[in-house]
């Protein structure tokens, strides 16, 4: 019932003295607010990344063949490179331990044509397993399977774009597209997958929305190289048991490959989780220096309110005293106090909560940066506020609870 | 209800000047007594007082309230006796400014922990004795200094504490308003009330049964008036 009273006082108080006080929450607003602000973008990075190399699946290595000048791909033709290929593959399985399985994978740039519509897209020759791999599932049809890699059917699995760009709201399953001078028949269309934004390691960003996947045995069979000394794939990808050794396989696997290609440095390894773990290490950074910011803020903020109470207490001794004189207790004079403090850096902790919520949405509506605010952020940049109140609220109160009653009932 | 005090003394001291404000006072006061105190300026009457309300402590001597030495007593319980035991009014009122008048009126009953249904009843029912029934809701600064002063003696009463301190209360008010308020007095102490009563003016220590005077920090003069006198006869 005090309590209920103090309230009420302290909130009369804060509506009497409005600019005073706004002027006093400033500091636990703009701490609060920022809290909010960067951990959202913090935590919007995150996800981005984790969606990202969750794509290239986070127990995978990848092995890219490099893109190589003809002239230094005739070096390391000369220097008996076979540029990476099914031997490579053949190897892994064999000797690498504990590889879960092997997806080789074939890429040529193509044109593409449907009826009166043309596209460029890139064909990837691929072997069933690479949908488990990569995490490819098809939102129509299905992808390639064992049978159309062993009979060489001309198939293929279109990705979205190009099924949106070529059939429109059509049924595209059963039509038949030209890719260069064959004809072949969607048997899938594959689920959007976000864009590719950034480059990561060797891989360059592409839109795999507008890739068509057809059987790698097909691919060999009907698609030339594009140049002559090309090597027969463009990317190994290896999945193995658990990501905790991921890098000490990485390592064996390099080294495989690395004497398969007689020295020659054609290839690149590239390993999602590892890279996940760099951009988290980075972002960590990011985190303490967002911390620190957060953290002068509300320490401004809360001497801005241990400022403002001592001056309250002084202002209102007189006041103290008659409470004193007429029967409230040391730990009454110090609970309204507290509550005082608390009241305002409350009220500000939710004003910078409102702005840091709404700071967070303009920006991710106005740039390319994605936010996500977290629940968790929310109640830490809150429960801050309430500590800060707290503790720099309790020396003036302390102070207003330790006045002698006789002397503060006869301050002028 | 007794107040017994012996050789009492109080020194003030700011810096390098001492003030012996009492300087050994003896005083008994009984249950439902109404005693006036009078003095020059300066005797030492509002020292006395404070101590005699808890708000102040000795330098030396004794002060049994209602038999308990109260320089045993800590801090919260120096409050709870100002709360339940003595109703404190003051020359100055000392009202709240921002609180009206039933509002001032409930404070004691906050801190002696009565829910708020029942304050609120108590507070009303304490204006309405001093015939302010329709002006609970006007803050301090809506009226008039007699009027304060019944709100102060409500805040006072409210708890019904038995024991009455009063401080010149009608120090800041004519004389025909410190009339009525020196009959409200009157009336309290004909209820059963312990009252004592700090003046400088003899026709307001008139209103009291027993008169004590000081003069620089000491009693020297303490006597029951004619009046009551004859009534004590009366009563033996
Ligand atoms: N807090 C104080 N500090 C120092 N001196 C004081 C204080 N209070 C009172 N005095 C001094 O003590 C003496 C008695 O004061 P007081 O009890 O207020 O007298 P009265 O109420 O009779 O006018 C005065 O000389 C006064 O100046
Ligand atoms: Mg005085």
């Amino acid at each position: 019932m005090q309590i209920e009273e103090n309230i009420r006082v302290a909130f009369n108080g804060l509506i009497e003295h409005k600019v005073r006080s706004f002027l006093t929450m400033l500091g636990i607003i703009f701490g609060v607010a920022s809290v909010i602000a960067m951990l959202s973008i913090g935590e919007g990075a995150k996800r981005e990344a984790i969606k990202k190399y969750q794509q290239l699946g986070v127990n995978n290595i990848i092995i890219r063949d490099m893109d190589l000048s003809d002239k230094e791909l005739e070096e390391a033709r000369a220097k008996f490179s076979p540029g990476l290929s099914m031997k490579d593959v053949e190897a892994i399985r064999q000797v690498v331990p504990q590889v879960v399985d092997v997806a080789p994978q074939a890429e040529r740039e193509v044109e593409t044509k449907y009826s009166d519509k043309s596209l460029k897209a890139t064909l990837v020759g691929v072997t069933p397993c690479y949908s488990e791999l990569l995490n490819y599932t098809a939102d129509l049809g299905s992808f390639i399977q064992e049978d159309h890699c062993v009979r060489q059917l001309k198939v293929c699995v279109i990705g979205a774009d190009v099924a949106a760009k070529f059939f429109n709201v059509s049924d595209p399953i059963g039509q038949s597209i030209k890719v260069e001078d064959q004809w072949l028949e969607v048997v899938g269309v594959l689920q959007n997958k976000s864009l590719f934004t950034e480059t990561v390691g060797e891989l360059a960003s592409r839109d795999l929305n507008s890739d068509i996947y057809i059987p790698l045995s097909t691919f060999n069979a009907r698609f030339e190289p594009t140049k002559q000394l090309s090597s027969e794939l463009k990317q190994i990808t290896v999945k193995v048991e658990d990501t905790g050794n991921i890098s000490h396989i990485a390592g064996i696997v390099e080294n495989l490959v690395s004497r398969h290609h007689f020295k020659n440095k054609d290839f690149s390894i590239v390993i999602p989780v590892e890279l996940l773990k760099q951009e988290e290490k980075e972002r960590r950074i990011y985190n303490i220096l967002l911390g620190s910011i957060a953290a002068i803020s509300l320490l401004v903020g809360g001497i801005g309110i241990m400022n403002i109470m001592l001056a309250t207490v002084m202002e209102r001794t007189r006041e103290i005293g008659v409470r004193r004189a007429i029967g409230a207790k040391r730990d009454d004079i110090l609970s309204q106090f507290i509550t005082e403090s608390l009241v305002i850096s409350i009220t500000g902790g939710i004003i910078g909560v409102l702005i840091g919520l709404s700071l967070s949405l303009t920006i991710s509506l106005s740039t390319e940066i994605t936010t996500n605010v977290t629940l968790y952020s929310v109640v830490i940049a809150f429960l801050f506020s309430v500590l800060v109140g707290v503790t720099f609220g309790y020396l003036p109160a302390k102070k207003a609870a330790n006045l002698k009653p006789i002397e503060s009932i006869r301050y002028e | 209800m007794r107040i017994q005090i012996k050789n009492l003394t109080k020194k003030y001291v700011m810096g390098e000047v001492e003030v012996n404000a009492l300087r050994g006072v003896n005083l008994n006061i009984k249950a439902n007594e109404f005693v006036s105190i009078m003095g020059p300026s300066g005797s030492g009457k509002s020292t006395l007082m404070n101590i005699l309300g808890c708000l102040d402590t000795p330098t030396t001597g004794q002060y049994l309230f209602d038999s308990i030495d109260v320089s045993t007593l800590d801090d919260d319980k120096l409050s709870e006796i100002r709360n339940r035991k003595i109703g404190f009014i003051f020359q100055t009122f000392n009202l709240l400014p921002k609180l009206d008048a039933v509002s001032n009126v409930e404070l004691p009953l906050v801190y002696a922990g009565v829910d708020k249904a029942e304050r609120r009843e108590m507070a009303i029912n304490a204006l309405k004795r001093m015939g302010l029934a329709n002006r609970g809701g006007h803050k301090p600064n809506e009226l008039s200094g007699g009027q304060r002063q019944r709100v102060a003696i409500a805040r006072a009463l409210v708890t019904n504490p038995g024991i009455l301190l009063a401080d010149e209360p009608t120090g800041n008010l004519d004389s025909k308003t410190g009339d009525e308020i020196m009959a409200v007095f009157r009336e309290l102490h004909d209820e059963g009330n312990t009252i004592i009563l700090i003046t400088h003016e003899p026709e307001i220590a008139e209103y009291a049964d027993r008169g004590i005077v000081i003069r620089d920090g000491l009693i020297t003069s303490d006597e029951i008036h004619a009046e009551a006198r004859k009534f004590h006869h009366a009563q033996l």
